[in-house]
This record gives structure tokens, C-alpha cells and sequence, in this order.
């Protein structure tokens, strides 16, 4: 029997099932809710069992969830004919900030739109890489000269709005995924080595233009003891919370780190440091296994797409979240520099764990809206 | 055309799908690389250094806390208490984990109104510099009432922790001092010879009297609690306790009603008394006047106080009663008799005429009484007080006889009372000048040695143990404070050829009380009971080397009275030994305020309480 003699509607309920006329990945979404789960259990732990926070926690995961539940079912070429105005708006948001933004905690970050604070940095880890994939649908991998410069400079002005709200990390991140877009498009290795040869030269120029906590960050960061009480103590104790959860850990709510207030912000940014206390080395390897999981399944999605954009939006969006994992363990574990950095999908927060479900429900909709498209 | 397009256009789209194929496996690649890394980081972590890391949490989360012991109590022997522990609070506070610490003083120059408020801007301004992390007590106690309004707004002053301790207050303040002591802040002198781990959390320790002789029955031993704390300091549970061992409650021999009428006795006059139970070697009394109140010291004396203490011409801080050394003057004479009876150097019938004077080597050594005595024996020797008896008869005897009759007594030697710091007095012999002075003994020395002058030195418990030895006839006892069943028992005995010499000397005290011419028969008139006595008058020169300018002189010239005497002289009781400084002769002001606290004793004895079975 050949394919085509097949109408797709049919061959989605022979073979798929309800979750395919969902438009859901079920691999994707297993990964996922075993992630949230986990995140359920430690967010439970480390605010000492704390119904409130837990039920505030378990809500915005089912809104999140119906959030990628709607976003799979928008097909790509949907998103694709939005993207410019996406782009804009956003945009114009990040000026907005800069001009009317809500000061929180001494950086211009949200926008205050009555009933609900904005953050369009948030929506920009979106939108950005989207962009970058759309203005390259079109062109040859690898795309010209012209095109990548196009990109770098897409990516430089909202890096550039990011970081003068202050934000940084925030910033880094946003480029980092839009690089990534240039990367998958086949930016030449040598252009990609000049880069990160340039970064690393351009290290103490970038010094210069830092705000003075974000020098103390980096400062402490290299050697924590050095203000044991000050700015170090967030990486000590998270040190101490992770080494002495040992193997096996010291089991569920057993974080001791967190429950006696050492470990600050053990909810959110530090909450790796609880599960590796909980759960020790062990259920560390089991959380990289999971995350490994979801981002080979997010990278097959995009090996599987069937257009340019659908490939470079599925691969940013999927290395886009290792980043964040890998920059938010990096740092609570001592390795890289503080930046207040959620660690996806386990981490209680609202905003990021928004952005990242409809990131999933892209590529939900990219990798069960492919046979729609192409015929 | 088209077709042609086509496979182009599928030959672009392979080789493009093949680059961005290759690009992902790099990429997923990448990922696993770098999971691998931040396991190996994990495992560095929580494997390689598990030991590291667990130690620390460990130590984040508990810290130990000492238990200080309580402080055993003191009781008199009729289980009145002496020495007891009080609660008191105040308040520690931790600089890191406060919030605003001008808020705080604000707040406690509020809950401390009446205290002045420039000392608590300077005890902030210390504590401003004090170590960030270390608790700084407040140096001052605070009330119940104080303390639990501070409760009330603790939750506003996290870092601020309400301390509760017991402090040590003597209920009779000035009453006994001398024997009971006092506790005082443990100075660097003291803490080199402690066993710190002993004193963990505690800083006072015994400075004087018994609470420095039982330090160790008194103290206690600390005990350990590991406390599980949040990192703002808050208590959260206590995890494992090993419970302090309080410090032993003792007894002491003491009578602290008769110490009370004893110290009364006394009023503003110098000096010291004490009595002892002639039976047990027990302290009934221990006077040394005048006193000061023990409450000053546990927290630390201030300046004013001490001063005024340390300047007092009277210096109260002198133990009068082991470091009062005084010549014993012609209480010595029983002693003196009873060696010369005993060793045969005269017969107890013979008598001596006296003028009023002894002649000597070319130097008259007169009486007490300028007419003299007439012809007398030992009784009336002892009754009178006769000096020209003994004179003669110390010629006689010699000083080393002298000296090996009393020294059985304990002149001359520390009576092992259970009060650090005795004195020993002087009991001179030919080897003791010989070795302390360089220089042979003479024999007129030995004339004025007979009477209790020269060289001879006692204090008011040798002259007290020897007194009860004497009424004990012969059996010698251990005076002391504590009240302790093995220290009762002694069987020593100072053995006597003729067991009637002992009634003789002690016949010849009783004349003194009740004979016709007793020197205190005034005193001895009425009483129930016999009593035996021993009235001293003391030229002062020999205790003060003659330091004292010339206003002074005549005040500082008058004798010292002394008195020693038991009773009931066939079952006795009490032993009691007195000496008033500047007190004039001893039958004036010694004897009647011995006469009066046997009295007092004898006639309270009769009362059950005294036997210590009732009470617990």
C-alpha cells in the first residue's frame, strides 16, 4: 500500500491514536511529565511541605500544560506567517521596558499590565530563535554572508535591550539561542571558531561595561570562600547541600540544607541542590537521563522536520533548553558564575516554566503537523 | 526543465538535510559531553568529597551547646540555707543575624527605662566591634518582669536571644562570710589550672571560704547538647542531651543562727571567734569580724565597692579566724601547766610565792597584778592568771619542753581546717629560732614565752581546736566545716601518764569561771552549767611590727582580750576561743561574749532541731 492512497486523518487514528489527533508526541510528553513530576516532589520538599507553594505550583503546571496543549495544535506555517510581527512587537515591548519598566529588584524587567506583570524577555527566548529560523526558510543551509549578518545583528539588538534592563544572564542566554539557529543553518566552523575566539579576547572589554554585582558575581564566583557570608554563601552552602547528599542521597525531604534555611532560594534558582541532596549522585544521573531523553527526542522532532524553518526552530528551541540546564547546574554546583537562572521544568516559577511548555508545544506541532504540511 | 529542477533542488535538499543531520549529531554529542561533565563534577562532589561536604552540613546544622551544672547549695547544720542559686536573664546577642541594631537599643533603652541609657549606647558601642559572628552578653542582669516583656517583641529582633542563668546569692549576705566565701568570675590565673572542659559555660567559680575548699563537690560536671539550628540561628530541635550533673548540695557544721548571735555579739568590734563541738571536731561558729556582704562579688565587684573594702582600716578581707595571728597571751597557760605536772617539773601542790614581779638576769618580769599574787599553786595559778608562776617555772622547764607540750595541741602547725590559705602561728623552740632566725634562743625569751608573749603566735581556730582537745582531754579532734560523717571519727589521743593531770588544768578553768578569784568569776556567776575558761590579755607589737604612725598608736596599743573556755566541763559541748582586737584585757571583753554564745548554745541545744535528724 502506498502512502499517499492513505488519507492522513485515517492513518492518524489507525496508528496514533487520541494523542496524535492531540497533536501530542507522546514520547515527548512521557519525558515531560515524569520531569514535573519530580519537580512536584521537590518543589514539595523544599518549601518544607508547603500546600500553599505546592498548589501554586501544581496550577501553573496544568496551565503550562494546556498552554503547549493549545500551541501544538497552531501548525508551523502559522507561527512562520506571525513571525515577523512577533519579532516587532517584541521589540517594542524591550523598549517599553527600558521606558516604563517595573523596577524589581534593581533591574527594569517587567512590564506592569494591570492584573498581570510581563516579562518580554521571557517571550523573546521565543520569539528570537523563531525569527532568526524564519529569516533563514528560505535561503540554502548554509545561508550567505549576507543572511548570517542579517541574523548576528537580529540577535545583537535584542541582546543588547536585554541587557540594559540589567540583565545578563538573561541576555547571553536569548543570543545563545539564536546562535544556535545560525549553527544548525551551517554557519561555517571557521567563522564559528573566529567567534569564540573573539569572545574569549573581548572577555575584559565586556568587564569593563559590568554593573558592579555582576563583577562581584563573577569575583565570587571564582573563589566563593572569599565572602563566605556576602555573595559566596548562595554557592557554599549549595556545595554543601550537594557533596553531602552523597550516592544515594539522604532520601525524600531529607534535605537538611534546605529545611534548616541554609540553602536560599531552594524553590527556584537552587533547587538542583535539593534534589542532589535528596536523592544524591544517583537521582542526579537519573535527572540528566531524563533531560537527556527529552532533548534527543526534541533533536529527532527536528531530524525529522520536513522544511528549514520547522528544523532550526526544533533544534534551537531543544539545545536552547540544555543550555539552561546545563548553565543552571553549572552554577549551583560552582562551576559557572551566579546568574538567577531557573533549572527547566523542576524549578517552582511561573514565567519560565510557561515559556518552556510552549516551546514543547511547537515542537509538538512541528513534529505531528509535518504529513499536514508537505501534502 | 522542471525535472531537471527538481532533482536539483532534492540533491540541495539531501546534501542540506546531511549538514544539518551532522550538525545535530554534534550537537547531541555535545550534550552528552558535556551531562558526562557535570556528572563527573556531581561525583566529584558528592563522592569525592562526600566526607568533606556531610561533615560540613552536619556542622551547619548542629552546633553543641554546653549545659552548665547548677552549683550545689549550701546548708547550715540545721538544713538552713546558706548559699542558693537564683534565676536571672539577660540578654545575648549574635551581630550577624540581626536585622537593625539600632532598633533593638531603641527598643531595650525602652524595656529598660530607669537604667541609664548612656551605659547601653556604650556596652552597643562594644558591642558594635565585637566579633560579628560571636554572641555578646549584655553585662547586666535583667528582671523577670523585664524579661518577659522582652519576649513580647522578640520575634521583631531575630539574633537577640533571652539568656537565663542561675546566679549564686547568699540569703544571710554578711553573716559567715568567712567561712562560707563566695564565687566570683573566674580570673586567667584560675583558668590556667582549670580543667576547661570542666567549665564550659560556666564563669563563676568558688573565690574563697568553702565554696573554694568544695569546688569540685560544688561545681558539678556539664553537660552536652546538640542542637539542630536554621541558618538565622533559631532552635529547632534538640537532638541529643547528655544532662548536666548538678553539683553536690552539702551541710555544713555551722549553726548559722549561733553564727548570727555570735557576729552580733561582736557589733562594730574587731576580731574573731570560733566554736567548735569538742566531741566531732565540728565548726559551730566561725567569726571574723568585720564581714562583707559575698553578694557583691558573683557578678563582679565595682570599683566603688571594693575600694571601700580593700581601704577599710578594720580590712575586712582578713580571715581573721585562720590568718589572725596573735600572740595567745595566758591562754596558753593551762597548756604550759599540764606540761609541767605532767613531766614532773613541778608538783601540782606546790607552791610559788609571787611579789609581783620575777627577777631574772639583771630584768624584772613583772605580773599582770603590780601587788602580786602571794603564794600559789597550779590551781590558783590557772584561776589568777598568777605570770610570776609561770616564769619561774618555764625557767625550769625550757622552751623545747614548753614547745613539745603544746605542739600536741597544734600551735605552731595548721589545724587542716577545710578553708584554704591557714596560717600557722608560731610555737618557738630552740631548733625554730635557730632556723628561721639565725640565732640561739635566750632564756629569758623563754620567760615571756611561757605566757603566750614573744615569739609565740596562734590563731583563733588553733587556739580553739587546742581548747577542745583540752575539754576532749586528750583526744584530739579535726576542726572543721563540713558536715561529713567520716570526718566525725578520729581516734587519736594525746596520752598522759596520770590521767588526773587533765582534771587539774582543767579544775584550775573551772576556777576561773566560778573560783573566788577567778579572773572572769563575774562572767561565770549563775550560770546552769560549769564552764571552764581562760582569759588572755595580748600586747599588740608583735602582730603589727609597729607600722602605724603616732595618732594612731595609742587606739592601736590597746591589748588585744582574748578568751577561750568550754563547757559543760564534765560533758563538754562547745569549745569556744575569742580574741577582740584592742579589746583590752580578756576577762573585760573576751570572757562575757564567750560566757553569752555558750549560753546561747548550751540553752538552744536543748531544742530537737539541733540534732539534724528531723529536717531532710
Amino acid at each position: 500500500m502506498k502512502l499517499d492512497d492513505v488519507q492522513p486523518q485515517q492513518m492518524y487514528r489507525k496508528n496514533k491514536g487520541l494523542l496524535h489527533a492531540l497533536h501530542i508526541d507522546g514520547w515527548l510528553l512521557l519525558g515531560l511529565l515524569l520531569l514535573l513530576t519530580t519537580s512536584a516532589a521537590i518543589v514539595y520538599s523544599a518549601s518544607g511541605g508547603d500546600e500553599a507553594v505546592i498548589t501554586r505550583h501544581l496550577i501553573r503546571v496544568g496551565f503550562a500544560l494546556a498552554l503547549m496543549l493549545v500551541f501544538a495544535q497552531i501548525p508551523p506555517n502559522i507561527i512562520y506567517i506571525f513571525t515577523p510581527w512577533l519579532f516587532l512587537s517584541g521589540i517594542l515591548m524591550l523598549i517599553a521596558v527600558i521606558l516604563f519598566g517595573d523596577i524589581g529588584k534593581g533591574a527594569q524587567r517587567w512590564l506592569d499590565l494591570g492584573p498581570v506583570k510581563f516579562q518580554p524577555s521571557e517571550l523573546m527566548k521565543l520569539v528570537l530563535p523563531i525569527t532568526v529560523a524564519w529569516l533563514f526558510a528560505h535561503s540554502q543551509f548554509p545561508p550567505s554572508f549576507r543572511r548570517l549578518l542579517m541574523g548576528a545583528m537580529i540577535i545583537a539588538l535584542t541582546a543588547s535591550l536585554i541587557v540594559v534592563q540589567p540583565d545578563l544572564g538573561t541576555s547571553l542566554l536569548i543570543a545563545m539561542s539564536g546562535l544556535f539557529v545560525l549553527f544548525f543553518a551551517g554557519l561555517p566552523w571557521k567563522v564559528i571558531l573566529a567567534a569564540i575566539t573573539t569572545t574569549v579576547a573581548s572577555a575584559p572589554i565586556a568587564w569593563h561595561f559590568m554593573h558592579a554585582y555582576q563583577k562581584q558575581r563573577v569575583l565570587t564566583f571564582l573563589n566563593p570562600e572569599s565572602d563566605p557570608l556576602g555573595s559566596g554563601y548562595h554557592i557554599i552552602q549549595s556545595k554543601i547541600a550537594i557533596g553531602s547528599g552523597g550516592i544515594q542521597g539522604k532520601g525524600f525531604l531529607g534535605s537538611t540544607q534546605a529545611h534548616l534555611e541554609f540553602l536560599p532560594e531552594s524553590t527556584t534558582d537552587f533547587i538542583f541542590s535539593v534534589l542532589s541532596e535528596e536523592f544524591g549522585l544517583l537521582g542526579v544521573i537519573m535527572l540528566l537521563v531524563l533531560y537527556s531523553f527529552v532533548i534527543a527526542r526534541g533533536l529527532y522532532i527536528a531530524s525529522q522536520a520536513q522544511d528549514n524553518f520547522t528544523r532550526l526552530v526544533a533544534s534551537s528551541l531543544t539545545m536552547t533548553l540544555f543550555v539552561y540546564i546545563f548553565v543552571n547546574i553549572g552554577m549551583v554546583s560552582g562551576l559557572l558564575p551566579v546568574v538567577g537562572l531557573p533549572l527547566p521544568l523542576i524549578s517552582y516559577g511561573g514565567s519560565s516554566l510557561v515559556t518552556l511548555m510552549i516551546s514543547f508545544g511547537i515542537l509538538m506541532s512541528i513534529h505531528t503537523h509535518k504529513r499536514l504540511l508537505t501534502d | 526543465m522542471s525535472e531537471q529542477l527538481k532533482f536539483n533542488s532534492d540533491a540541495e535538499a539531501f546534501q542540506q538535510k546531511r549538514l544539518f543531520r551532522f550538525r545535530l549529531y554534534f550537537a547531541y554529542g555535545f550534550v552528552l559531553l558535556l551531562f558526562a561533565f557535570l556528572i563527573g563534577r556531581m561525583a566529584h562532589l558528592q563522592w569525592y568529597n562526600y566526607e568533606r561536604y556531610h561533615g560540613l552540613a552536619e556542622g551547619n546544622r548542629i552546633s553543641v551547646e554546653t549545659l552548665p551544672p547548677t552549683r550545689g547549695k549550701i546548708y547550715d547544720r540545721n538544713h538552713i540555707l546558706l548559699a542558693d542559686n537564683q534565676p536571672v536573664y539577660a540578654l545575648s546577642m549574635i551581630r550577624e543575624k540581626m536585622d537593625d541594631i539600632h532598633a533593638f537599643e531603641l527598643d531595650l533603652m525602652n524595656l529598660l527605662d530607669g537604667t541609664d541609657p548612656e551605659k547601653i549606647e556604650e556596652y552597643f558601642k562594644k558591642f558594635r566591634k565585637w566579633n560579628r559572628s560571636k554572641s555578646y552578653t549584655l553585662p547586666f542582669s535583667i528582671s523577670e518582669e523585664q524579661a518577659a516583656r522582652f519576649s513580647v517583641i522578640s520575634h521583631k529582633h531575630p539574633g537577640v536571644s533571652l539568656t537565663a542563668r542561675l546566679k549564686r546569692v547568699y540569703p544571710h549576705k554578711n553573716t559567715a562570710v568567712h567561712a562560707l566565701g563566695y564565687v566570683g568570675r573566674i580570673n586567667i590565673k584560675e583558668l590556667k589550672d582549670l580543667n576547661e572542659k570542666e567549665y564550659l559555660g560556666t564563669n563563676i567559680i568558688g573565690k574563697s571560704g568553702i565554696e573554694r575548699f568544695y569546688e569540685s563537690r560544688l561545681h558539678g560536671t556539664p553537660g552536652v547538647q546538640q542542637i539542630e539550628t536554621n541558618a538565622r540561628g533559631r532552635i529547632l530541635r534538640k537532638l541529643e542531651t547528655v544532662p548536666a550533673t548538678p553539683g553536690e548540695d552539702i551541710h555544713l557544721t555551722l549553726d548559722i543562727e549561733l553564727q548570727n548571735y555570735a557576729e552580733e555579739l561582736f557589733g562594730d568590734k574587731v576580731g574573731s571567734m570560733v566554736a567548735i563541738d569538742p566531741q566531732s571536731g565540728e565548726i559551730l561558729a566561725f567569726v571574723s569580724m568585720p564581714t562583707f556582704d559575698p553578694n557583691l562579688f558573683v557578678d563582679g565587684i565595682d570599683q566603688t565597692n571594693y575600694n571601700r573594702l580593700l581601704y577599710d582600716p578594720h580590712r575586712p578581707f582578713i580571715n581573721r579566724a585562720i590568718n589572725g595571728q596573735y600572740p595567745p597571751g595566758s591562754t596558753i597557760k593551762p597548756f604550759v601547766a599540764l606540761g609541767a605536772i605532767e613531766n614532773d617539773y613541778i608538783s601540782p601542790t606546790k607552791k610559788i610565792y609571787d611579789p609581783g614581779y620575777f627577777d631574772y638576769a639583771e630584768h624584772r618580769y613583772r605580773d599582770w597584778k603590780r601587788t602580786g599574787h602571794g603564794l600559789v599553786d597550779l590551781n590558783d595559778a590557772i584561776e589568777q592568771s598568777c605570770d610570776t608562776y609561770f616564769y619561774e617555772l618555764s625557767l625550769d622547764m625550757g622552751v623545747d619542753a614548753i614547745h613539745d607540750t603544746m605542739a600536741p595541741f597544734g600551735f605552731g602547725s595548721k589545724t587542716g581546717v577545710d578553708i584554704l590559705g591557714e596560717s600557722k602561728g608560731i610555737l618557738p623552740s630552740q631548733q625554730w629560732k635557730q632556723e628561721t632566725k639565725g640565732k640561739p634562743w635566750y632564756r629569758g625569751e623563754t620567760i615571756i614565752s611561757s605566757i603566750g608573749q614573744g615569739y609565740n603566735l596562734a590563731t583563733p581556730i588553733q587556739l580553739a581546736k587546742a581548747t577542745a582537745i583540752l575539754a576532749n582531754r586528750g583526744k584530739i579532734i579535726q576542726p572543721h566545716l563540713l558536715k561529713d560523717e567520716l570526718k566525725a571519727s578520729s581516734s587519736a589521743q594525746i596520752e598522759i601518764k596520770k590521767i588526773s593531770n587533765w582534771d587539774k588544768v582543767i579544775q584550775g578553768m573551772e576556777n576561773v569561771m566560778h573560783g573566788k578569784k577567778g579572773t572572769a568569776r563575774r562572767h561565770g556567776q549563775g550560770l546552769p552549767f560549769k564552764m571552764a575558761g581562760k582569759t588572755g590579755t595580748a600586747q599588740v607589737f608583735s602582730l603589727n611590727q609597729g607600722k602605724y604612725n603616732a595618732d594612731e598608736l595609742a587606739k592601736r596599743l590597746h591589748d588585744h582580750s582574748l578568751f577561750v573556755g568550754f563547757a559543760p566541763v564534765d560533758n563538754p559541748k562547745i569549745a569556744v576561743a575569742i580574741i577582740v582586737e584592742n579589746g583590752g584585757s580578756g576577762s573585760k571583753t573576751a570572757a562575757p561574749m564567750a560566757v553569752d554564745l555558750i549560753k546561747h548554745y548550751l540553752e538552744v541545744d536543748v531544742k530537737p532541731t539541733s540534732n539534724n535528724e528531723t529536717k531532710p
